[in-house]
């Protein structure tokens, strides 16, 4: 009974966030048709197999009328294999079903570092990085959070408390990004304690320990960075919500039974706070991902980030943006959906819905 | 119980951090005001993205107050004569006298003439340097173009767009500064001169280089006309300074005072265009969700489940890339992704109200559903709303200031974003251009303050929780 109501509120939340990535990919693909910018990709790529096809037919193919013949039966051929001969609205399932089995296309200038042009593999390779950024952030970000919380709710209206109340405040209104401008400006150009951007020193180090230490070493500022800018409210928020469940009676309860201090704080108050700040953990996500767009672009970190701040300036490559922003929701979805198995293993309520 | 506007505002005013945002948030939209009414509002194409315009201007140079911290470097320096100051037959004389007190040269010179107008012949026009040493250099020479084929008079010169010299290349200038100080000093190098003209004619010839010669400059423009109606109406000569105005210039020379300035009505503009419209739409949609119930219910909190559930900025960046970068269509798109956590939780309240002894007393006496809605659920809500409203406009305008930072940015209206995004890209930062970098992001963070700090104010007055205690 307990397993089954369990498996019903994850199923229901990942049909919500199956349902998420779906609306995302309409979306892109309404969005694409109707403006006809998927037009303007699908032809760029036919007349690019056209022109390939061209140079190679003229090596064995004399004839001139008989090579424009043999291009314009082709051309139709591609025409009706991308579906340019049906209005864009046909396209929407096959174009959705296609990024679904992250069947991607080809990248117009950016190549992966083994040199493909498969959009596929280009992402993959820089998935790792973003991911690797991300969650080192959000795991000392979340750790600086509860401890630093909880020791705080026991000095409520202290001057400390004041002040972690207000670097909250003032982290909503703080641009993460323009923070780390900031720190790049003082820590990498004024004081030179460390390297300003990129992700490994230029030679990069022999050997797989120096490597990795030299990626250590550049990782500290876009890492710093993404933990200043939620820091703040990450401590304040634990803080608060310790502080509510510390005020209910069954830790009064707990105390009045003479239950020592740390067993009251780490069963009574924490284990009940535990759900809301994985919620809290949740909703900085998104904020956090969105950030490492811009943050990457900043310090120049070789992640999908930056990946889509080269797919956007210069000329535009449209399949990567497409793919990106799928790539994006993709691993926001997958996260989210860590959080919330991780959210129902927490929170007895959940579990109990609906049973006995 | 019920809020009025104008109670909430009253209590607000009396917290601290409430007073100290309303008085921000004042301040900001006087400024606002101001620019508004005193800027073009074709500002972006016309004046900020127009490089004629800032040719006169030093590249780079930091704000002129810092001449106070480190060392003194020279100011920017425009001199201007609408008339001649004294006539004397068919010449009439032009100057424009300053001192010259730096140790440092100009970083460049500059002279333009403007609004010329001649009856028959072309009046011709000398500049001349005098320098407190006596010395009379003449720099430039020149003869208005003459009437074109079939024109009548008078002919009308350089109305739009004045003639500027860049006097540091010009071949008259140097030869004339060559010969003068060779006359002085036999050991001076024509090459010297020639790579340095603004130290060579602001100097003199000392130990093997140029030193710069304090004192009283003049520079006089005389105007040889053939009629005594003929006229220049300006008569402009630029001593670039290596500090400018009170908050410095960008790479291409451009007033960075007027480019922040300007983008204070805007950033004000998307915050609140964006909390209000968002608001609005949230609002409606939970009202409805909340008190139709059934079908339209479900709709209406699976759309709000999923677009709730989206990583915004990625589809952000999305739409604006495809949809095209005009703030309206941003603003919109905002507007689009903001929504739905107002309306999950104005359904929520809806149906607690819904059971509320007024809204049964209401309902009893034959009141419509709009009129429950309108009368009997929305004033209870109306001051958490109205908070809400506060809490959601600092993020769009950081929202925005993202997206222009990416390069997605409305190019007609400059914002905030986009000169960060400018000083990013031609590498500010690397070559440590603070004044650059420092007043736009601090500006949003004091625009996002002043909002923060009115819903912190608005906190204590809303959360009924909090209310109870008082």
């Amino acid at each position: 009974m307990l397993e089954l109501s369990l498996l019903r509120a994850l199923l229901f939340r990942a049909l919500t966030l199956f349902g998420v990535l779906i609306a995302v990919l309409v979306l892109l693909a309404v969005s694409l048709g109707a403006t006809g910018f998927s037009d303007k990709i699908l032809q760029a790529t036919v007349g690019e197999e056209l022109r390939a096809l061209r140079t190679s037919l003229t090596q064995t193919i004399r004839d001139p009328d008989q090579l424009e013949a043999a291009l314009e039966a082709r051309r139709r051929e591609l025409l009706a294999s991308y579906g340019l001969d049906r209005p864009w609205y046909t396209r929407i399932p096959g174009m959705v079903w296609r990024v679904l089995t992250l069947n991607l296309g080809e990248a117009r200038n950016l190549r992966s570092y083994d040199g493909s042009s498969r959009i596929a593999d280009i992402v993959l390779e820089r998935l790792p990085n973003t991911v690797l950024l991300l969650t080192t952030a959000t795991v000392i970000t979340a750790v600086i959070g509860i401890l630093a919380g909880v020791w705080m709710s026991t000095r409520v209206g202290s001057r400390l408390d004041r002040f972690v109340a207000y670097l909250a405040a003032v982290s909503y209104a703080v641009p993460t990004w323009w923070l780390g401008i900031l720190l790049v400006l003082l820590l990498a150009f004024e004081l030179e304690l460390l390297p300003p951007g990129g992700m490994y020193s230029a030679p990069p180090p022999e050997g797989g320990l120096a490597r990795f230490l030299d990626l250590l070493w550049h990782s500290v500022l876009p890492v710093l960075t993404l933990v200043l800018a939620s820091v703040g409210p990450s401590i304040y928020s634990v803080r608060t919500l310790t502080l509510n469940i510390a005020q209910e009676d069954h830790v009064t309860v707990a105390r009045a039974k003479g239950m020592p201090e740390p067993i009251v704080r780490s069963r009574h108050i924490l284990r009940v706070a535990a759900p809301p700040i994985v919620t809290g953990l949740i909703l900085g996500l998104a904020g956090s991902l969105g950030g490492s767009i811009l943050v990457e672009t900043i310090f120049d970190w070789r992640g999908m980030g930056r990946l889509y701040y080269d797919a956007i300036a210069g000329t535009p490559d449209e399949g990567l943006i497409v793919a990106l922003t799928f790539m994006f929701t993709l691993l926001y979805v997958i996260a989210r959906l860590v959080l919330e198995v991780l959210y129902v293993w927490l929170d007895p309520r959940v579990r109990y819905e609906g049973g006995p | 119980m019920r809020l009025e506007l104008r109670t909430v505002l009253r209590e607000l005013w009396a917290t601290g951090a409430g007073r100290a945002g309303l008085l921000l948030f004042g301040l900001l939209v006087l400024v606002a005001l101001y620019v508004v009414l005193t800027y073009p509002p074709d500002f972006g194409p016309r004046r900020w993205s127009n490089p004629a315009l800032w040719g006169d201007y030093p590249k780079a140079a930091p704000p002129a107050w810092t001449n106070l911290l480190g060392p003194k470097r020279p100011e920017h320096r425009i001199l201007e004569a609408h008339s001649p100051a004294r006539e004397d037959g068919n010449l009439k004389v032009y100057e424009l006298a300053f001192d010259f007190q730096n140790d440092q040269p100009p970083t460049f010179l500059s002279f333009s003439l403007a609004d010329v107008t001649y009856q028959a012949r072309p009046p011709t026009v000398e500049a001349v340097l005098i320098r407190p040493d006596g010395g009379r250099i003449p720099l430039y020479r020149t003869v208005i173009s003459g009437p074109f084929a079939g024109e009548s008079p008078p002919y009308r010169r350089h109305q739009d767009e004045a003639l500027r010299v860049a006097l540091d290349t010009e071949q008259n200038a140097i030869e004339a500064t060559y010969d003068y100080l060779v006359r002085q000093t036999p050991d001076v190098s024509y090459d010297e001169v020639q790579r340095q003209l603004p130290l060579a004619l602001f100097g003199r010839w000392g130990d093997g280089g140029f030193v710069t010669l304090k004192g009283t400059y003049r520079l006089e423009a005389t105007v040889s006309v053939d009629d005594p109606r003929d006229s220049v109406g300006l008569v402009r000569f630029v001593a670039g300074g290596a500090v400018y105005g009170a908050m410095g210039t960008d790479a291409q020379g451009r007033d960075l005072t007027q480019g922040l300035l300007f983008g204070l009505p805007i950033a004000l503009l998307i915050g609140l265009a964006v909390a209000t419209l968002s608001t609005l739409l949230g609002t409606a949609l939970g009202l409805i969700s909340g008190y139709a119930g059934g079908r339209t219910d479900l709709l209406i909190q699976r759309a709000a489940d999923i677009v709730n559930n989206v990583p915004v900025l990625p589809l952000l960046i999305f739409m604006v890339f495809v949809l095209g970068a005009r703030l309206w269509l941003i603003l919109l798109v905002l507007v689009l992704f903001s929504w739905p956590g107002l309306t999950i939780l104005v359904r929520s309240m809806v149906l607690s109200l819904r059971t509320s002894p007024e809204v049964e007393a209401a309902r009893a006496l034959g009141a419509s559903r709009s009129r429950i809605i309108v009368h009997h659920v929305f004033p209870h809500i109306a001051p958490f709303i109205f908070a809400t409203l506060i809490f959601s406009a600092p993020s769009a305008i950081l929202a925005e200031a993202g997206l222009s930072f990416l390069g997605l940015g409305d190019p007609t209206l400059p914002t905030w974003g986009q000169i960060l995004e400018q000083g990013f890209r031609t590498g500010a930062v690397y070559l440590g251009y603070w004044w650059w970098i420092l007043p736009p992001g601090l500006l949003i963070v004091l625009t996002a303050i002043a909002f923060m700090l009115i819903s912190l104010g608005l906190e204590p007055i809303v959360n009924p929780r909090l209310r109870r205690g008082q």
